[in-house]
Order: structure tokens, then sequence, then C-alpha cells
């Protein structure tokens, strides 16, 4: 039987994941950050991998684990100075994880995640600068040194499975955008929030591209 | 006259005492692989047999880089001998190594030249030493040897002597396991049921010079000890094939048959000896030595023997499951039962692989418990008491019948292939105006290897009873009028379809076969050769189509490793057949025969991508 669940692991085909990163301003610089992943397209694959002690040597976690894990982050996360309102829903019929918090400025948003990264990671490598500066009416974005460390990590055979995926990332103001110098950002109907839409595969591959100065109204 | 009769003497003990490395292997090995394919040495240059992964290892320690075309037969080796590798396990020490037959001793001691001479211990041979491993030469023939003491004995020794010296229990926490398997009498019962030659070293006394112990740590004297016994079993081992002559040729009258086969090698593996040295089963050793010795005899002859012939598009082996009487009596009465032809019209003709299983799981049980009960009866143990009276009484009070009849111990699987399956799936759709974003479920597809497995059944109301109560507790038991759909049961997300028909219990996640073929393939079912096969094979057969299993499943399903496993064999379009050839009280036989269409020079080359693949595998 554990031979049978090996070979239905190997022979379940599609990898898809759904990634939405969803940033709200408030002109004070305070606003919610929501984070999605979703892998219900691959649950198959996700639950055959469940199903198995290990995957490539390393240990695979039970859903008990991961549940445990998730708690142990929100409560870290509801300590960080500036950051409340944590919320975390799972679905692990859908493999669908959902992480939401307010922050009070941009600045708290990103040390509580210098701060998380920093206490996890195993040889304590910070975080050197900050991604997001927000100066009123202009955001700007770029990427965390840490992803470009991640991103060269993962194998070639992974990065190509990320092909079928999509990420999302949407910036929400409470003034109308200006402009933005993505070429690529497509402004919403209302003009109160900018998406710019990938897939993890294009992103591993040039990283720049989720890079975005917004520029905002004065007016409201 | 005189000088006649000394020829006539001489050739006599050359005939009698001129060892080839057929006689050089330890009596202590329980596994052997024979290696008699002078073609195919001889054939392959070195440069082409070192690009295989196995042979990195073998060659870094061989031939140190300077093995530039070079061939085997350049490294002094005589093709005219068979090249053994063995390993074995006694209770006391690990035995491995190989033996070899010699053409040119220069031209070995080349190769092997990290090996240093040293005084012999045995009057006759020649005798190497590398750190743990012991080259040593007799005649026209080759032993490299290691052998290694077990850490209980190690152990046993050195707190023998440790506590003597009036020192207390040393605990080793690095050791937790060894402790953990508690005491070191564990010996004491095995070696009064094994009654073998190692006896005669484990009972001799360690003599360690007291003036080198009297100052050393717990471990250093472990480290003295070790060496001692070292010494010690390779000097056992070396009396033995060298004085005394006794090997496992002349111990086994199996292996010997096996080494006068004509096949390219020759397999050998004592079931019963792993059994015996298995130390996961010390505590019933210790706790039940009558009772073990009673399963160590039902298990004795349990050996396997084989061989492996290369044709031209082909690899052949042939395998001989030997059992003791009573086993034999039980597999015997186990295989007394007719093919189920039925299953045939459930393998569909372009089917890429399938097994078909059939035994009389009734009069097997019948047979197991007139041998097994009465062996546990002579127990005194309350434990073992118990379990029989409870034996008994479920034997005297269930339906025996009910339950043969809904199964009989027959049952057949097969790979339909890849195909997409239906699956609900989570997507995120937006708001063109906001880009709020809300989720909706919708039917997507994903690919699923399809398998079918079935059971012969003679009460296709019992699986239906169950079925119908698991019906009445979980909606996702379904019932149609030709089957039951059971959903989400494989990862959550696919279903399962049960079909109880035509003597058949099948279960299988291909929808298609349960929505237009209820009753089989009809026409498009297994026929000709193959199911000839499959019912000539009685108690097992199988067959794999691997060129076509390979091409139907993406790379990418795979991780790099297992790919570059499957790379050597994509491409080689080819079949495994295994088949029961026949079966008696005494053994079963069995072929597996690895068929190859396709471009290849010869079946030695498509051998050792095998072998690498799976050195690969195991790594």
């Amino acid at each position: 039987m554990k031979y049978m669940v090996f070979l239905v692991v190997f022979l379940s085909l599609t990898s898809c994941v759904e990634i939405i990163d969803d940033l709200s301003f408030k002109s004070d610089g305070s606003g919610t950050f929501k984070y999605t992943i979703n892998l219900s397209a691959s649950k198959v694959r996700v639950n055959s991998i469940l199903a198995l002690d290990s995957l490539d040597g390393k240990k695979v976690p039970s859903i008990q684990e991961i549940k445990d894990k998730i708690a142990k982050y929100k409560e870290i996360i509801s300590q960080k100075e500036g950051i409340s309102n944590v919320k975390v829903e799972t679905d692990f019929t859908n493999f669908i994880l959902k992480i939401q918090c307010d922050f009070t400025s941009i600045i708290a948003l990103q040390k509580a995640v210098k701060e998380i990264v920093l206490d996890e990671s195993k040889n304590k490598k910070e975080i050197e600068s900050y991604w997001l500066t927000w100066e009123g009416n202009r955001l700007t974005r770029s990427i965390p040194s840490i992803t470009e460390d991640l991103t060269s990590r993962l194998k070639k055979e992974d990065i190509e499975g990320l092909k079928k995926g999509n990420y999302m990332s949407i910036t929400r103001f409470d003034r109308p955008i200006e402009k933005c110098e993505n070429s690529a950002s497509l402004i919403s109907a209302n003009k109160m929030a900018v998406m710019l839409k990938n897939s993890p595969y294009a992103l591993i591959q040039n990283l720049n591209l989720l890079e975005n100065t917004i520029v905002l109204s004065d007016k409201k | 006259m005189k000088n006649i009769f000394l020829l006539v003497v001489c050739l006599f003990n050359l005939y009698t005492f001129g060892q080839t490395s057929d006689d050089l292997i330890p009596k202590e090995a329980v596994i052997v692989l024979g290696i008699n394919n002078t073609s195919l040495l001889k054939k392959i240059s070195m440069d082409s047999l070192i690009q295989y992964e196995f042979m990195e290892e073998v060659q870094a320690e061989m031939f140190d880089g300077s093995a530039d075309n070079k061939t085997l037969k350049d490294a002094g080796f005589d093709f005219g001998q068979k090249l053994h590798v063995f390993n074995g396990k006694t209770n006391n020490y690990e035995v491995s190594g190989f033996s070899f037959g010699i053409s040119s001793l220069k031209d070995l001691l080349l190769v092997f030249d990290d090996f240093d001479k040293v005084k012999s211990p045995i009057n006759g041979i020649e005798y190497y030493n590398s750190y743990f491993n012991h080259l040593i030469i007799k005649g026209k023939a080759g032993l490299v040897l290691r052998v290694d003491p077990s850490y209980e004995k190690i152990k046993h020794v050195t707190d023998s002597i440790w506590i003597k010296r009036g020192n207390g229990y040393f605990f080793d926490d690095k050791d937790k396991k060894g402790e953990s398997e508690g005491d070191d009498e564990i010996e004491d019962p095995l070696n009064k049921i094994l009654k073998d030659g190692e006896l005669e070293a484990d009972d001799t006394e360690v003599k360690l010079n007291a003036k080198d112990i009297i100052n050393k740590t717990y471990w250093e004297l472990k480290d003295s000890v070790t060496n001692d016994l070292q010494v010690k079993y390779l000097q056992f081992i070396l009396n033995e094939i060298f004085e005394k002559n006794v090997h496992l040729k002349n111990q086994d009258s199996k292996f010997a048959t096996q080494l006068t086969h004509d096949s390219e090698g020759i397999f050998y593996m004592d079931n019963s000896r792993n059994l015996q040295n298995a130390k996961g089963l010390w505590y019933f050793q210790t706790m039940f030595p009558e009772l073990f010795k009673d399963i160590k005899t039902l298990y004795s002859g349990n050996v396997v023997v084989g061989d492996i012939y290369l044709k031209d598009n082909a690899i052949e082996f042939k395998l001989q499951a030997n059992y003791g009487k009573d086993l034999g009596k039980i597999y015997e009465k186990l295989n007394s039962t007719k093919f189920d032809k039925n299953v045939l019209r459930y393998i569909h003709e372009d089917c890429a692989g399938f097994f078909t299983y059939n035994i009389n799981l009734k009069e097997g049980y019948k047979q197991a418990y007139d041998i097994i009960i009465p062996m546990l009866s002579k127990q005194k143990d309350p434990r073992v008491t118990s379990n029989v009276l409870k034996a008994e009484l479920l034997n005297e009070f269930i339906n025996l019948d009910a339950v043969f009849d809904t199964y009989h111990g027959s049952m057949f699987g097969t790979f339909n292939g890849v195909k997409k399956v239906k699956t609900k799936r989570i997507e995120f759709s937006y708001d063109e105006k906001t880009f709020e974003y809300s989720e909706k479920e919708i039917i997507g597809e994903e690919e699923m290897p399809m398998f079918t497995v079935g059971f012969s059944t003679g009460r296709a109301d019992i699986p239906e009873k169950i079925l119908e109560y698991m019906g009445k507790m979980t909606t996702r038991f379904k019932k149609t009028d030709n089957y039951w759909k059971i959903d989400d049961a494989i990862f959550n997300s696919i279903p399962v379809y049960v079909i109880n028909r035509n003597g058949l219990l099948v279960i299988t996640n291909d929808e298609s076969l349960a929505k237009e073929h209820i009753d089989g393939y009809g026409k498009q079912a297994l026929s000709g050769k193959q199911a000839k096969n499959a019912k000539k094979s009685k108690f097992m057969y199988s067959y794999f189509n691997i060129g076509e299993v390979l091409s139907k499943i993406p790379k990418q399903v795979f991780t790099t490793k297992q790919n570059k496993v499957l790379d050597s064999m994509r491409g080689k379009e080819g079949y495994i057949e295994l088949t029961t050839i026949n079966t008696s009280e005494e053994n079963t036989d069995f072929e597996i025969n690895y068929y190859f269409q396709g471009d290849y020079k010869d079946s030695g080359k498509y051998l050792l991508d095998l072998i690498n693949s799976a050195f690969v595998l195991a790594k």
C-alpha cells in the first residue's frame, strides 16, 4: 500500500499556485495587508504529498503541524509593534491560506516582517533595507533582498512547475492614482487600485517585474 | 613407479585442494552474487565501464586513475573463474568481500596497490592488508575480505573486562540503542540454539596484555577489543577456508548446485539464516527460545537461488524459492487453486501493466493452522497459551466458509495509463472597477494515473452489505444502478468506483470502466499470449510494458534523482514479465524476463544500465 501511495504521488501531475498580495493604504500611512495563497488547483498533489512521511529526504509535515506553525506565526505577528487585528483563515479542503493584519505605518509592517525573518532564519541574516517607501502621495515598491536569496535556491525543475501559477499584487489607496511607472500596471476603473499580474515563474526570472512607483492625486 | 605414484598424489592434491574462486566463499555468506559472463567483462573497456556511476567508487578504490586504456582483463583477473560478491552475518560478526580468479598476480597487485604484504597467518597463502580489508591469494584465486565484529559482541567483551578490573558498569550515551536492546545475555540462548562452528570462536577468551590495558580508558579498551576480535574472527574464517577446506560450496548443496550452472550470473540468498541472525527478533529469541527453535525449523531450507541469462534481446532471471517440508505443505495448499478467468475481462488488451495473483486462502489457512497451532500449543507461557486459545475459539466459532468465500485469496491489478479527472477548485476573480476579488468554485481537470484492483468473491452479498451500511452513514458513498461511487476517496479529491459483479469486487478510479465497461472490456479484453501466460502462471503473473509506462508519465512528476535513473531506461522499449513456473512441496520456480527492443549492442550493456539505475536509486 505504501508503494501504491508513492506511485500515485509521483504520477499525480499538475502543480499550480495562486498568490494574491493586497496592500490597502490610507493617507496617514496606515493600512491593511492581506496575503492569500491558493493551492486548490493542486490539491490532489498537495494531498498526495501530505500522505508521505518524507519527500526528497525532507520530512513532510502533518496538517496539524502546519496548523500549529500557522498559529505560532499568528501569535508572533500579533505581538509586533504597530501591528493589530491579525486574522488567519485556513481551508485544508481546498488548501487556501489567508493572512490579514492592520498596520500603523508601512515601516511598522516591514519591521515586523524583518524581525520574523531574522528570528526564523538559520544564519540570522537580516533584510538590510526597506522595500516599501511611502512619501504622502508616492509609494515606491522594490524587491526585498531575501527574495533574491530564496529564489536563487530554487531548483530549475521547481521553477518550471510555477509557470502555471498566478501572482497578483494589488495596492489600494483612499485617493485616486495619478500615474504608475511600471508599464505593466493595471489601474482599476475607479482609479483607486493598481494591480500587477504575473506568473510566479516570470517573477522568479525577473524580480523587477513587481517594482513600481505609484503617484497619487492630491485630491480625494 | 615411485615417481608415477608421486605424480598421481600431486595431481590428486591439486584437484582436491587447488581452490578456485568458488571455494573461497566463507560459509557465513548469506547472500552471494556470482558473475560468470566472461564475454561480457571482456567486451567492455574500462573507459566505458567507469562511466557508470556505480563504478566510480570501485574505480576510485582500485585504479587510482591509472586505468587509461586498460580493460578488466589487464587488471590481472582470470575470467575462466567466476567473480563472487558476498555478504553474511552471524550473531558475532559480519563478513563481506569478493572472490575471483587471478591470471597475473603482478598486474593484480598493481591494481591493489594500497595493500601491503604482511606475514601470513596461514601457511600456503599470500596475505596483504589495507586498513580493514584483507587480500588473500592462494594459487590462482584471490579473496578480498572484511570482517567486522558486531556491536553487541564488542560491548559484551569490553564490559566483562572493564567490570572484572573493578570498574562499574559503563553507560554509553552514544550507544543508547545498543543498551536499550538489553543485556548482553541474549547471546547465551542463541548460542545454544545455533550450534554452528562459530561457537568455537565465541567462547575463546579474549587475551589482552594486562600491562596494555591497565591504564586504558573504556574507549581505548573497546578499540583494543574490537581489533582483537577482528583478528580472531578473521583467523577463524581463514582457518576454515584454507586449512579445513570448509566453505559455503561444500556446506550448502544448493549453492554447490548453483555453481554448476552455465548462466551468466548466479544468485543465492539463505533466508533461514537471515531469520536467525535478525536482530529485531532478539526479544522473541530470548523469551521464547523453544518456540523460536520451532519456527527456525519451520523456516529451515528457506533458500532463494537464481540464474541470470543474457540473451540477444532479453535478460532472463530464473529464481527458485526453496522451503522446508512443513512450509512447503502450506504453500502447496495455498497454490491448490484454479485461475479465475473472470479477471481477464477487466484487463484491457492495451493495458500498460497488470498482475494476477491466485491462492487458495482457505486451504492454506487450514494447513497453516494444523502446523502452527500444535507448535504454539507446546508453549507454557501464559501470553502464548492465551493467544492459542483465542485462535482456537475463533476457528471454532467463526463461519470460515463465509470468510473464505468472500475473499478466496485471488486478486488482480492493472495500470490503465494517465487520464484527466474532474476536480473542484477555487479561483479568485476580481472586479475590474475596484479590483476587489471573490472566490468561486469551478470544475477543473487534473491528470491522474488510473488503477484498477479486483478480488474474486463467491459472496457478493457481504461486500454489498458493507457498502450499503457505508451509504447510510455518509453521503460520500452513492449507489447507482450498476456500481458504487465513493466521492473524494483518493487524496480527498478523486472519486473511486466499486463494481460488485461477475464474482468480482472491482475497485477503480477509472470512471470509464465503471460507466462504459461494467461487465468488462468485451472484445477489447486481454486475450492471446498474455492471457494464456497469466492463466498458466496460476500463483502470480505480472506484465509491465516499461517503454509505454515511462512514455505515459511526464518527466515533471519525478524528482531529479528519479529522472536520472529513469533516463537510462527511457527510449528503450521493452517489457517485464514475471511468471510462476511451478510450485511443489519443496520449492516454487519463478521467471522474471526483461525483453527489450531497440538499438542495443548487447544485453550486457543493458544489464549494466539497469544495475547503474538500481545503484543510483539505492544511494
